[in-house]
């Protein structure tokens, strides 16, 4: 079996002949980071929006090193969108959202081009540019179909909270206007469309809808607001996506445990990362492993930035044992490999992901 | 009096923020005092969410209509608090350095004004000279720290040490997502909460303690 053989085996809920193992982001830091291990020819170490075209391809070139190194079953592309510098830490998007750069991981919108529902008529929709997903199309010419493609696109409701530029803004509006929250989630989902048929057009396999929907205590909004202002939009993008040939994952951070029935009945066809902190993947197994496939679950808040390569191994084999037999579990960290981690224990993660994961799994106590 | 109490209670649940004003206009026209309006009608309104909240009855967009409405009512009783508005304590806020994220800084600011503190919000990115500034300036009954991610939670540690510089006493809370109790212990932090709510009890129970 190849890469994407495997990824597509897992999310058809079978054994493939073993655990896909894939990862939801990399950041420029700990690409660089990981780079090391595997060549001397990387760029400087900044963020991609303040590299020259020549360092963002070396950057890009350095992932797919990586990725091909540690035998991934997958790639993962982001949406590129063109940005315009606004000062030293912001830039501005094509839908005139401003997004702060951070140290940290990945840019983080603190302004929108709306203020409220009186700002909605003046709206210009940004539609995809094929160059946004310039990403995919290297990935696709590097890798082709031996490992699966995926692409992260934020979901209606990171969509819609970035447009006016607080998350606290659209929760308000959940409960003083819930037609304007309606008519904005329009608005992104018909973009979200127009990016899935981009994707698959491009040859994508896999889309993940981004955005998180939790926090570790609980859901950001109750399981009758998710039925109201998420879940049709869900629907009605998953429903797309599976019209198109595509397979599609849910993403959230958090306890996604009130609304987990809702992304069933979504139509996603996976979900990641069940964070290890606040949902049991025993539990998850249980009661989802019939229908949901599993990604992710390997902790990158304590263990992979301060655990030992031996603490790794442990947990690695015992989520394996418990989210791995019957199928339907791809391994990756439970977000993404940020620059925190340490990437000696991302390569740990690997090896014993390939040591453990071989079907059938014969994992003893 | 009673239910006038009782209607200021239900329109800050509600999120009725020209309810909540008006109904504070009606009793101060009536001669109640101002303390008792915000410590019997609007408090016990942010008091009840938060027990919805951990009951799982509430969510985030009910916490915030109501924290709003309640910011909307505390402006019409400042005036006539003056001095008292400190109530329970000053609290100064801030995300540390590197972390650029504010949602779980603002619950807690609300859940806190909502439990009778009076917050100074010092903002995102705060480097731990500003966090010393904002200390002697304004000299908190607490300090809270926010994080968001587990690499810009090791920013915690010598914002707490370099406040002990200044006053080997002061209290200092930490919070957010990647936080337990046993990584607040760690790093020497006076208190520890899960949630925005609960942020606001330990804030209490610390003033408290100190007496």
């Amino acid at each position: 079996m190849n890469g994407r053989e495997r990824m597509l085996a897992a999310f058809a809920l079978k054994e493939p002949d073993r655990v896909p193992v894939w990862e939801m982001a990399f950041n420029e830091e700990s690409i660089i980071k990981l780079g090391r291990f595997f060549t001397e020819d990387l760029p400087p170490m900044k963020f991609a929006q303040q590299m020259t075209t020549e360092e963002k391809l070396k950057l890009v070139a350095t992932l797919f090193t990586i990725v091909r190194e540690l035998e991934l079953d997958g790639i993962t592309s982001i949406g590129l969108l063109g940005t315009e510098p606004v000062d030293k830490d912001h830039v501005k998007d094509g839908w005139g959202r401003i997004l702060r750069i951070s140290e940290e991981g990945e840019a983080t919108a603190v302004g929108g081009p709306i203020a409220g529902p009186q700002d909605l008529k003046e709206l210009k929709p940004y539609h995809p540019q094929e160059s946004d997903l310039i990403m995919l199309m290297a990935a696709k010419g590097s890798f082709g179909d031996e490992i699966a493609q995926v692409v992260v696109q934020p979901g209606p409701f990171r969509e819609s909270w970035t447009l006016l530029g607080s998350m606290e803004k659209l929760l308000f509006y959940y409960m003083k206007n819930s037609q304007f929250v309606k008519d904005l989630a329009r608005v992104v989902t018909d973009y979200i469309l127009e990016v899935v048929d981009m994707c698959a057009d491009l040859g994508a396999d896999i889309i993940a809808i981004d955005g998180d929907l939790a926090f570790s205590q609980t859901t950001l909004m109750s399981p009758a607001q998710y039925e109201e202002f998420v879940l049709p939009y869900h629907q009605e993008i998953t429903a797309h996506a599976h019209a198109r040939g595509l397979l599609i994952f849910k993403h959230s951070d958090g306890n996604m445990w009130p609304i987990m029935d809702g992304i069933v009945e979504a139509g996603f066809d996976g979900f990641h990362p069940v964070q290890p902190q606040c949902m049991d993947i025993g539990d998850f197994k249980n009661r989802y492993g019939n229908r949901l496939c599993i990604l992710g679950n390997i902790d990158c808040t304590y263990l992979l930035p301060f655990g030992s390569e031996e603490e790794v191994e442990k947990s690695v084999k015992e989520t394996i044992a418990v989210a791995a037999p019957g199928g339907g579990y791809v391994i990756s960290s439970s977000n993404s490999i940020h620059p925190g981690c340490k990437p000696e224990n991302y390569i740990a993660m690997v090896k014993a992901a390939r040591k453990y994961g071989v079907y059938p799994i014969k994992i003893e106590d | 009096m009673e239910e006038l109490l009782l209607r200021i209670k239900k329109a800050v649940m509600a999120g009725e923020e020209d309810e909540v004003k008006e109904l504070l206009e009606r009793g101060l026209g009536r001669g109640m005092e101002p303390r008792r309006l915000l410590e019997e009608g609007m408090m016990p309104a942010m008091e009840e969410i938060g027990r919805l909240f951990s009951q799982g009855e509430a969510f985030i967009p009910e916490l915030l209509v109501a924290a709003y409405a309640m910011e909307a009512g505390l402006e019409v009783l400042k005036p006539y608090l003056g001095g008292e508005m400190r109530g329970r304590g000053l609290v100064v806020l801030g995300t540390v350095q590197g972390d650029i994220h504010s949602i779980g800084k603002n619950l807690v600011r609300m859940c806190l004004e909502g439990a009778g503190f009076e917050v100074v919000d010092i903002g995102e990115d705060v480097k731990k000279e500003k966090f010393v500034e904002a200390y002697k300036e304004f000299k908190p009954q607490i300090m809270g720290l926010s994080a968001l991610l587990s690499s810009t939670m090791q920013n915690m540690q010598p914002v707490i040490q370099a406040l002990r510089e200044v006053d080997p006493e002061a209290l200092v809370m930490v919070g957010g997502a990647p936080i337990t109790q046993e990584f607040a212990d760690q790093i020497g932090a006076s208190g520890y909460a899960p949630n925005a709510f609960e942020a606001a009890l330990k804030a209490k129970e610390l003033v408290e303690r100190r007496g």
